[in-house]
């Protein structure tokens, strides 16, 4: 059945919500994201059809979070179990949005879609229904850590949105966690608005299970001096696809973003990125790294969009890929597109397997094959995994990569 | 803050090639379709497997869409409004130079490539082409000794039509892509170069294309094929007269390198490119291949782009033989309105393959100036390596640059790196160098060609001095 | 002296060695034998194949063994695993020691140096006992406690780098250690701290091998043999004299010596 036909026959969608209306209107228009075009190209057609392939009807398994809650102060919250959060304290508060508030910033981003490249944020806005979406206002100083759960059941193609607004001078820490389940997909979309001179320190760790999909995307505005950091994890999907796009929409600000992506059998992994520099003094330091083994493939498209009002802009990105069997494809594709003449600007890629002369070495030194490649590929993924908060006081992520590398 | 107006000026040098030729030509009439395809082939007498490549080319060519994806902006070309042959009038058959009419020596004389026997360049060979036709080739009975064959394509098509057959159409095949296909159906002349087993070209060959009917197009073809153990250096040079219409240029290069075999082809492009408000110019549509058949075969390019109202060229490497090499080496400047969109293509797929890609690219005024290209490794190019370096520098802030390198992967014991940066002319850099008594228009003339330094190396040595001076003019006034 | 340790087993004896890389031939024919005690200096201008000898006792993938054998302890150790030879007490000194990013200095050294431990049937070193182990070696190469916490040779000046090798080879304790021009790129002080770093490590159940261009680092340890490599193959060998002979001549004298044979 197609994906519009499920989502207006389906009755636990409550097809009422202004911005549902709106966006499902526009995916009608296009019920499929343009398969020839640059971003939805290398985008494998069989695994986004199996995507959409899952009944959207709307279970509510229970759902058991994997990680143990180590420390009492961690706010930690779920999408879809009605999660309910009005905390205000001395130093700090955490409100809901209200409905007036929710659709007044999803509007905002709306307009400026494009049917194309934000099609899983239609697709998503389509399919979403009040009590999967979550949406926060955050203001104040010294707040707690916040993790935010979202998770797919099996047979079932699941859709949380997340909105949160960062009020002027707030500074948090905040880990997202996407979880798919057996055979299933999850459409994960999220809106962050950071306003002046606040700063959100970003973790994001997806991580599969057997035949999972994942579509997460993650929209980024950042207002002047504010500070945006990015730690991205994603792994064991069938179909992940991780689109960024970030929109300094007044300059001066700094967006910081490390990303990892891990491939095995045949799954298809791919990151893609646009960063778009709307004002001068404008600061990006990225960092995507992939490991692609066995039949997998593996992408990146990351595009630097740097127009003449952005001047002074100071912009680096770099794709790093191992490629580790005969059987495993890469792509990837750096972009810079610049008008304005003051401007620093590099990107750089490269592909290559585990370097040959650091594992020699190390093995005359004695250390076996297998461990010179565990110290080498701990080395790739430290960068990475270091950067994503809250995370890695509590699970050893690196471990557990380690271990199934 | 660099200042604007000195910038504008420096660009501003006027087009010094841009005289057009009062000559008689023949032309036949505006349009396309088989019957002109007929005609020219029968002009050229041609055997009829050649007319059957045309009209076949032809075919594919109306199944077709021009490209868009290159997101340039231009106007509709009106297919139908070009003239496809056009040929200054002269005896049928001419024996020696001095039956060239003498204009047209004076033409080449003009554009300093001196034809006749007093004069002509002592170390390079020259194949002249006037619009549709090939009017001279010098040094040929030297060349001749050595078994080298440097002639006109049309010639070749007489003399040595079986090496034609055998090649033409290899590399880039007719329905390749839009340019390719209607160049395949109405090419009209171009060089052929053939360098047999184990010669080293004793000199320089080299072609100039002189465009100067206004309402005709040039299409032409060049074939270059080097034998085992053989090695040519083959330069390119290109100008046009200025005319307020946009005039099309679709070119095909095919180069062929066998075993051990090294091919260097070097361009200077300096088409017509349109007046500071866009009208005019030349819309430089090319597609240029090589393809290293043999084990270690190399095949290098290097182009100096400075002119043309719009530029698509790609010239590609495809490294098939083991350890095969290919090379590219490019600086392309844009000014005022022109674009280009100009890279490579090194696929890999052969093992052991080898291939470094070094381009510059320098926009002015509000041009946009585009890096594109592909590195691919197949699953058998085991051992490959690439490497690639694409440095933009922007002049003034209407300017334009972009960098879009496609990198594909399918072989684990292979190497791809790619860098890229942007870079402006810093006033540190300027005010050091004017400090020490050098003039601003020089300081800046001296920037920019130590930026393209690693690019000038690889062209060969009377090319590279011309280069030089030829980016200082386009560049003069346009920094400040 | 030198016949009296000959009375013992030798530790490492290359027998007619041929080897090749990418079907190019490097070594035609190389044989030499080290008994414990000896220090063995090689010379010969770059392109001999006096590196490449070093790695393929080493054991680089790089290189294929197309005749001959390499003996150590008696052991023909052609098909051994790098790892394998250095945790039996094989080293080889880097010419150019590889930077390795990310991966700490510290954690390297522990590896390492346990992976040759549980070879020895020592027992394997913590953080805690290593670290101590550690502060000891530091001493022999005057390095600095702060080189522990960089990254595997990154950023780490010429200097830095050759006394990091020498650091390791305190560590590992190895039976034969071959120093591939670890004299390049010192100063007058650096050199001095490296060579007593050597004299100090070696004693009479280790061989040395000595690989180098100049005589400078063999005024400071003097070996029993020079061996002169050209062109894959040992041409000239003797004792410490013909270095300073050969410092005195240059490389030309050696290609006379090629003429004449």
């Amino acid at each position: 059945m197609k994906i519009i036909e499920k989502i207006k026959t389906n009755k636990s969608i409550d097809n009422q919500t202004e911005i549902q209306k709106i966006c499902l209107d526009k995916l009608q228009s296009t019920p499929l994201p343009n398969l020839k075009s640059e971003q939805w190209r290398l985008s494998n057609k069989s695994k986004l059809s199996d995507f959409l392939d899952y009944s959207v009807n709307e279970k509510d398994p229970k759902f058991d979070t994997p990680f143990p809650k180590t420390s009492q102060s961690t706010i930690r919250l779920v999408i879809g179990e009605n999660c309910q959060i009005n905390l205000i304290k001395e130093n700090f508060a955490i409100k809901q949005l209200s409905e007036d508030q929710l659709v007044k910033y999803i509007k905002e981003q709306i307009s400026c879609f494009d049917q194309n490249e934000n099609w899983s944020d239609l697709l998503n806005l389509s399919l979403n229904c009040a009590k999967n979406t979550l949406g926060l206002k955050i203001s104040g100083s010294e707040i707690p850590p916040i993790e935010i759960f979202s998770h797919a059941s099996s047979n079932t193609l699941n859709a949380k949105t997340l909105v949160i607004c960062l009020e002027k001078d707030c500074d948090i820490d905040l880990l997202q966690v996407n979880l798919g389940k057996d055979n299933s997909s999850l459409s994960q979309s999220t809106f962050f608005f950071l306003e002046e001179n606040s700063s959100l320190n970003h973790g994001v760790v997806s991580y599969g299970e057997n035949k999972s999909n994942l579509l997460n995307s993650l929209n980024v505005i950042q207002q002047k001096n504010s500070e945006y950091n990015l730690g991205s994890l994603h792994y064991k999907f069938s179909y992940a696809r991780f689109e960024i796009r970030i929109k300094q929409s007044e300059g001066n600000a700094k967006t910081n973003i490390k990303g990892m992506q891990i491939s095995k059998k045949d799954e298809q992994i791919s990151t893609y990125t646009k960063i778009d520099f709307n004002g001068p003094n404008g600061f990006l330091d990225q960092i995507n790294k992939s490991l692609a083994d066995d039949k997998s493939h593996a992408i990146f498209e990351g595009s630097i969009i740097v127009p003449k009002i952005a001047q002074k802009t100071n912009a680096s990105q770099l794709s790093r890929n191992l490629l580790l069997s005969n059987l495993t494809q890469i792509d990837t594709k750096p972009q810079l597109e610049i008008i304005a003449d003051d401007v620093k600007c590099k990107h750089g890629a490269t592909i290559s397997q585990l370097n040959e002369e650091e594992l020699f070495y190390m093995r005359t030194r004695g250390i076996t094959l297998t461990e010179a490649s565990k110290l080498q590929l701990s080395s790739y993924f430290q960068e990475i995994i270091s950067f994503i908060p809250v995370s890695k006081d509590r699970w050893d992520l690196l471990d557990i990569l380690l271990n199934e590398n | 803050m660099v200042n604007e107006n000195l910038v504008k000026d420096v660009v501003k040098e006027p087009y010094k090639y841009g005289f057009v030729t009062d000559i008689e030509t023949e032309k036949i009439a505006k349009g396309l379709n088989e019957d002109i395809i007929k005609l020219i082939s029968q002009k050229k007498e041609e055997p009829k497997y050649l007319l059957d490549f045309r009209l076949k080319a032809f075919k594919k060519w109306q199944k077709m869409k021009e490209p868009d994806w290159a997101g340039l902006g231009y106007k509709q070309i009106d297919y139908q409004d070009i003239i496809y042959y056009s040929a200054p009038k002269q005896k049928e058959k001419i024996s020696s130079l001095d039956e060239v009419d003498p204009k047209l020596l004076e033409t080449f004389d003009k554009l300093g490539i001196p034809l006749t026997e007093q004069k002509k360049l002592t170390n390079v060979a020259v194949d002249a082409v006037f619009d549709s036709v090939s009017i001279a080739t010098t040094f040929r009975e030297e060349l001749a000794e050595h078994g080298v064959i440097f002639c006109s394509i049309s010639e070749a098509v007489k003399n040595h039509s079986d090496l034609i057959e055998k090649y033409l159409g290899t590399v880039v095949p007719a329905s390749d892509n839009y340019f390719a296909a209607l160049n395949s159906a109405v090419f009209s002349d171009g060089s052929f170069v053939y360098i047999p087993k184990g010669v080293t070209c004793p000199m320089d060959l080299s072609s100039y294309f002189r465009i100067n009917s206004g309402d005709s197009g040039q299409f032409e073809r060049t074939l270059i094929i080097a034998e085992e153990s053989s090695s040519v250096s083959y330069l390119e040079g290109c100008t046009a007269p200025m005319f307020d219409t946009n005039t099309l240029h679709a070119a095909v290069v095919e180069l062929i390198a066998l075993d051990d075999a090294s091919i260097k082809y070097s361009t200077v492009q300096n088409w017509y490119a349109g007046d500071e408000e866009g009208i005019g110019g030349i819309f430089n549509f090319v597609t240029k291949r090589g393809k290293c058949l043999g084990k270690r075969s190399k095949i290098s390019w290097s182009q100096v782009e400075t002119g043309s109202a719009i530029t698509w060229k790609y010239p590609s490497c495809l490294l098939l033989g083991e350890e095969s090499v290919g090379e590219f080496y490019s600086v392309a400047l844009t000014n005022n309105l022109q674009q280009a969109d100009t890279g490579t293509k090194m696929i890999h797929i052969g093992p052991k393959t080898k291939s470094t890609i070094v381009s510059k690219g320098i926009s002015a005024g509000n041009s946009i100036n585009s890096y594109r290209g592909l590195v691919k490794m197949g699953t058998k190019a085991k051992g490959s390596r690439n490497y690639s370096q694409c440095d933009s520098m922007l002049i003034g802030d209407q300017a334009s640059a972009n960098t879009f390198p496609y990198i594909k992967s399918q072989q684990p014991n292979s190497e791809i790196e790619h860098e890229a940066s942007t870079c402006r002319i810093s006033e540190d850099q300027l005010f050091y160098l004017q400090s020490r008594g050098i003039e601003f228009e020089e300081a800046v003339s001296m920037m920019v060609s130590g930026f393209c330094r690693d690019v000038f190396n690889q062209l060969p040595m009377e090319f590279a001095a011309e280069a030089d001076k030829l980016l200082a003019l386009k560049l003069e006034g346009s920094v400040g | 002296m030198q016949s009296k340790m000959k009375e013992s087993d030798p530790i490492l004896e290359v027998e007619n060695l041929y080897a090749s890389t990418d079907n190019l031939p490097i070594l035609k024919g190389v044989s030499l034998t080290v008994y414990p005690g000896e220090i063995h200096a090689i010379m010969g201008r770059n392109g001999c194949g006096k590196s490449t000898l070093s790695k393929i006792i080493a054991g680089h993938p790089s290189y294929n063994i197309t005749n001959g054998d390499i003996k150590f302890l008696g052991e023909n150790i052609n098909s051994l695993e790098p790892e394998e030879r250095a945790q039996s007490g094989i080293f080889l000194g880097f010419q150019y020691p590889i930077e390795i990013p990310g991966v700490s200095n510290l954690e390297f050294l522990r590896v390492s140096t346990n992976a040759r431990r549980k070879f020895l049937n020592k027992e394997e070193l913590d953080t805690f006992d290593f670290e101590e182990l550690v502060k000891e070696k530091l001493e022999i190469v005057k390095m600095d406690h702060a080189f522990l916490s960089r990254s595997v040779n990154q950023g780490f000046s010429g200097g830095e780098k050759k006394r990091n090798e020498i650091l390791q080879m305190a560590l590992l304790e190895p039976k034969i250690a071959i120093l591939d021009e670890t004299d390049s790129g010192l100063d007058i002080d650096a050199l001095r701290i490296v060579a007593s770093g050597i004299k100090k490590i070696s004693n009479a159940q280790t061989g040395i091998i000595l690989i180098t261009h100049y005589q400078r680092l063999l005024d400071e340890i003097e070996p029993h043999y020079v061996h002169v490599m050209s062109d894959g193959q040992i041409i000239k060998t003797g004792e410490s004299d013909l270095a300073l002979e050969l410092e005195k001549k240059g490389y030309e004298w050696t290609d006379n010596f090629i003429k004449e044979n």
